[in-house]
């Protein structure tokens, strides 16, 4: 009886295992089968180098996209990063206990609001703002100032834990040699918590990455490569949802395609954090 | 320790108003706002303005695309220099809609025909239609479905007589344009008070995604704000056109501008005119 009953919920635990797996395989066929004939039938280097998207007029190139991409990926690392990073240490280490208990919820509130809310406030407060600040509203800026603040729960959150995960004696031990308290946290405990604050920093990046409804409605959507960081761009995301709902025949095929690249983006994001989080162990 | 604090405190005060009063130099450089490749208001508007010849789309590549009207609309309500398009169903007093060729964006001038920058609303439906559907589709054909429409804000498309209830009961599905959408919805809140046994459930998913659910029958009516294309009328769709709709080209409350010629929108669009002195 014992013996039946551990088996049935070794079968049950296997399947849930399972159902996460399949997800992601039938996500990848989906992706592959309908993407590939089309990159096949544009051309991989129309395809991913073509400077010119008109799908009207059967010019699929995503260069644009994938450019705007990394470049408003890598704005919001450049706001998110550095003030998350501070954030996460302040909490960790300098913050009373009083403040703490606004500060702890609130962060956490973050992460939960919606991405459209997040776009429907920068659409109506930082796109007027940056309108009259440096002439274009919707910009790449734009664009990666409200992904750096999107960005920061998780970054946060994962290097506060970090942090707070590093032994005590550390610090102690630094405080012990004569150094500050700030001295001690920033050179023997942040490095200690490497790691951890790394992959903090790509969870966010992969949310950045894969933003879609926030983005699209403060980054302008222009299939042009940026000249300036007040250009408009349009992201990898942003051009899937913006054309899908319209897309018939291979301009639909060539949407996921663009898709697959995502996929691959983010693939590629998730083996990067995997070799890190190997290497460090090492 | 303390004035430390006061003067770390002070230069934080005195760099947010650094930024803030950097802010609001004088600009007229027009924001050209469209909409993304593929939709019904972009495939009319650049056909009918010019600014598309020989189905070669020669909008301006700086121009900001947004993927529906309300996020045009608000573009535009924030930015003092842009411009824009929109149905003129969903016209409000957020935004200044401009006159084109001397005349203005109004439902009896779309009508009588001197406002000619109108298209068509589609439905697309199956041969083999259920009685139900094929019901509420005479509804919306007939006198008192496309009194609806007007009042709406579309022109009407057909001069049929009343709608007489034929009391059937059931389920229809209308999937398509989220710019027929929201005329749909009112059509089909009419319908339903008359035929109490129906529901009716709308889906916005575009027009490409209404007509390919109504190919497969996940759908029983596809909407489409844009012509029914050759390659979906071989699937085995009939179209049918319910309204017209004018098309509004909006600018902020705030410009002086009240009338373009089509001209001038023509190479705003295209990118030859880049400025509102120019315009002026």
């Amino acid at each position: 009886m014992q013996k039946a009953k551990e088996n049935i919920m070794h079968v049950v635990f296997l399947v849930s295992a399972c159902i996460s797996v399949i997800a992601v395989i039938t996500i990848c066929v989906f992706l592959f089968i309908n993407g590939i004939p089309a990159i096949g039938e544009i051309g991989v280097f129309d395809f991913l180098l073509g400077k010119s998207w008109k799908p009207l007029e059967n010019q699929f190139g995503i260069f644009p996209m994938i450019v705007g991409s990394l470049y408003v990926t890598a704005g919001a690392i450049l706001t998110g990063v550095p003030i998350g990073l501070l954030c996460a240490v302040y909490m960790a280490k300098f913050c009373p206990k009083k403040l703490y208990k606004i500060l702890k919820p609130a962060i956490e509130l973050m992460a939960g609001i919606p991405s459209i809310v997040y776009g429907f406030f920068g659409l109506m407060v930082i796109v007027p703002f940056m309108q009259d600040c440096t002439g274009t509203g919707k910009s790449m800026l734009t664009a990666s100032v409200l992904l750096g603040v999107m960005i920061l729960p998780t970054i946060i959150g994962v290097a506060e834990s970090a942090i707070r995960a590093v032994p005590e004696s550390y610090y102690e031990g630094s405080l012990a040699l004569g150094a500050t308290s700030e001295r001690s946290v920033f050179f023997a405990t942040l490095p200690a918590a490497k790691t951890g604050i790394m992959s903090g920093v790509i969870l966010g990046i992969g949310r950045a990455v894969g933003e879609t409804m926030a983005v699209v409605m403060v980054c302008g959507n222009q299939s042009i490569l940026p000249e300036r960081i007040t250009s408009g761009v349009r992201t990898l995301t942003a051009n899937i949802v913006l054309e899908m709902g319209y897309a018939a025949d291979l301009h639909r095929d060539a949407l996921i395609a663009t898709a697959v690249v995502l996929f691959v983006f983010i693939l590629l994001m998730n083996t990067l954090f995997s070799v890190l989080k190997s290497r460090s162990k090492n | 320790m303390k004035t430390k604090r006061i003067a770390q405190a002070g230069i934080a005060v005195m760099m947010t108003a650094a930024i803030l009063t950097g802010c609001g130099s004088a600009n007229t450089a027009i924001t050209v706002i469209s909409r993304e490749d593929g939709s019904g208001t972009r495939g009319a508007f650049t056909e009918l303005m010019g600014i598309a010849v020989d189905d070669v789309d020669n909008t301006v590549a700086t121009a900001e695309i947004s993927n529906s009207t309300s996020v045009v609309m608000q573009s535009v309500a924030g930015n003092t220099n842009a411009i824009g398009y929109i149905s003129l169903g969903s016209l409000n007093d957020d935004v200044k809609a401009v006159s084109v060729d001397g005349i203005a964006a109004t439902v009896e001038n779309v009508s009588n025909g001197t406002y000619n920058v109108a298209r068509p609303f589609n439905i697309a439906t199956k041969e083999e239609l259920s009685e139900l559907a094929s019901d509420f589709v005479t509804f919306i054909m007939s006198a008192d479905g496309q009194a609806i429409i007007e009042e709406e804000g579309y022109i009407k498309a057909s001069e049929n007589g009343a709608y007489t209830p034929a009391g059937l009961e059931g389920t229809i599905v209308v999937a398509g344009s989220t710019s027929v959408a929201p005329v749909m919805e009112v059509l089909a809140d009419a319908y339903k008070a008359l035929n109490t046994g129906v529901t009716i459930e709308i889906q916005q998913t575009g027009s490409s995604a209404g007509m390919t659910s109504a190919i497969e029958g996940a759908c029983d009516i596809g909407m489409a704000s844009r012509e029914v294309k050759e390659s979906e009328i071989a699937e085995g769709l009939i179209p049918t056109v319910i309204a017209m709709d004018g098309i509004a080209v909006i600018v902020n409350n705030e410009n002086e501008i009240d009338n373009l010629t089509s001209e001038q929108i023509m190479n705003i669009y295209t990118g030859t005119v880049t400025d509102w002195s120019e315009v002026k």
